[in-house]
């Protein structure tokens, strides 16, 4: 977008400026509305699951802006003349049971024939405006909670390259099929500063928006960060996806990582997520209550990964 | 030494190919090249995941792996770890896609049935090898796929030899079990208890 000029407006609160996952439009001292929009190609065979991925994927960045989505448009792009078309009818019915699980009402949509299948969702959501959680906002001393572990990128292309087994396969489809709200509901009832989910920048990519320019750090514990165990399988298979590559090339000058860090486990903190977990900047103090609370909730692979530090500035450093 | 050119592939494509090349060939020396750094690296991981010690070279064609093995530690390293000494080891070997003689569709019915139940056999069951006609029970179509990955998944190490799929011209659509050689087959027969031939 660099050098395209984009109209101002006083009330885009979150717009095309920032590195944030959804744009946020305030409509009154009460309301604003969360925009966004994902949609991608298919990650895993089954249609049906697939639909549910996309649907989960596309509402967590409402969740991660700290607001309820609402509503939805669905996106098709759908090969007719190779698929038939009960495929697409699968897709969407698995974004509708999606949709529902969340309480968000579909209200339309678009599709066009298009030579590779496609399909995700436009989202609109609603936040107070002065609830708004984005990726700045960070304070020294924060802790930072992570709620899915890592390693999609790679099973996915483990799938994709058929070494994947079909336990693992199950396992992860669960686990990007599984919506970020009651992540996003408990996150709420704390003093949350900060939030973002982590998707395809990896969770080092996502931590680089949050640091750079804010005249913070991060340290993270590389033990203490959930990675799916068969994703460190693969990779020693060399199933990591070219996205973790990019994303190392891209944010590596940012991060430091000590010696004793596994030069696998540096990849795959680099590997792109498909709908990802949330990535939480709390208070301190709140941190444990959060935790506990998650994992009452049966969200199992929460924990906390690090904490915000005031030097070196925009820097992360992975011990 | 046998090159790979994998130049101008995504990932995962790369290390695919050098895994084929080396199961169904039973490579001791490979060299791979590919058209960017990610490549090169997951290629070389691959490679040492089977036992290779890697070398990394750059020039004006591309991004090199240079992978070679004694076959002595290549074994070593596929070798499971040792189950139950005291659990009876027994290896099927399967050389043809139906049981018996007479007629073709009982017989093809007979085999699946066979495979379905030969999780019976429990713990005991150590090794299923599929020979001649009998890999085509683990190649695309076939009606035992499933049963086939659900016998791996619960930790049955399935053989398919490759120079049968090769002959076959089915390589590429073996979709279970490890593509194996004589060697491999021989010394599993020397190693278990019982050979159950079909």
């Amino acid at each position: 977008m660099c050098g395209l000029e984009i109209p101002a407006d006083d009330r885009v609160i979150v717009g095309m400026g920032s590195l944030d996952d959804a744009g946020v439009y305030q409509i009154s001292d009460e309301l604003a509305i969360i925009q966004s929009v994902d949609f991608f190609t298919p990650i895993v065979d089954d249609p049906y699951w697939f639909g549910q991925i996309a649907a989960a994927n596309a509402l967590s960045d409402i969740y991660a802006m700290g607001g309820i989505p609402k509503t939805a448009m669905n996106l098709v792009g759908f090969p007719l003349k190779l698929m038939d078309i009960s495929i697409l009818r699968q897709i969407i019915q698995g974004g509708l049971d999606k949709m529902k699980e969340a309480d968000v009402v579909l209200i339309g949509g678009h599709s066009v024939e298009d030579s590779e299948l496609k399909y995700g969702l436009s989202v609109t959501g609603f936040v107070h405006p002065d609830r708004i959680l984005t990726k700045r906002n960070l304070s020294a001393g924060n802790y930072l909670v992570l709620t899915k572990p890592l390693g999609t990128g790679v099973i996915n292309t483990a799938i994709k390259g058929g070494v994947a087994s079909r336990e693992v396969i199950e396992k992860v489809t669960q686990l990007m099929a599984a919506l970020n709200r009651d992540a996003a509901e408990l996150m709420v009832r704390y003093q949350v500063n900060a939030c973002t989910d982590i998707t395809g920048f990896g969770l080092l990519g996502h931590l680089a928006e949050m640091v750079v320019d804010s005249g913070l750090g991060i340290s993270l514990n590389a033990e203490s960060i959930p990675i799916l165990p068969e994703a460190a399988d693969y990779a020693a298979m060399g199933m990591l996806p070219g996205g973790a590559n990019k994303n190392k090339t891209f944010r590596e000058s940012m991060v430091e990582f000590s010696s004793s860090v596994n030069p696998l486990i540096q990849d795959l903190l680099f590997d792109p997520q498909t709908s990802g977990g949330l990535l939480i900047c709390i208070d301190r103090e709140d941190t444990n209550k959060l935790v506990d609370e998650l994992h009452q909730k049966g969200i199992d692979g929460s924990a906390v990964i690090g904490e915000v530090i005031s030097a070196p500035p925009g820097k992360i450093l992975v011990n | 030494m046998k090159e790979i050119d994998a130049r101008g592939l995504a990932c995962p494509a790369p290390v695919l190919q050098a895994k084929s090349a080396i199961e169904a060939e039973q490579l001791n020396a490979v060299s791979v090249v590919v058209d960017n750094e990610a490549a090169q690296q997951n290629v070389g991981r691959f490679l040492e995941s089977r036992g290779f010690e890697i070398a990394l070279e750059k020039d004006n064609r591309g991004y090199h792996v240079i992978g070679k093995c004694d076959a002595a530690a290549q074994s070593k390293g596929e070798t499971a770890p040792a189950a139950d000494a005291n659990i009876t080891k027994i290896m099927v070997m399967i050389a043809t896609d139906r049981i018996g003689y007479g007629d073709d569709e009982l017989g093809l019915k007979l085999m699946v049935n066979f495979i379905r139940t030969l999780s019976e056999m429990g713990p005991e069951l150590w090794r299923l090898v599929f020979v001649n006609n009998g890999v085509k029970l683990a190649v695309r179509d076939s009606e035992v796929i499933a049963d086939l990955k659900e016998l791996e998944d619960n930790g049955l190490q399935i053989l398919v030899c490759g120079t049968c799929l090769n002959h076959f011209d089915l390589l590429e659509h073996k979709q279970v079990g490890e593509t194996t050689n004589m060697l491999d087959i021989v010394t599993a027969m020397q190693l278990c208890d019982k050979v159950i031939n079909v």
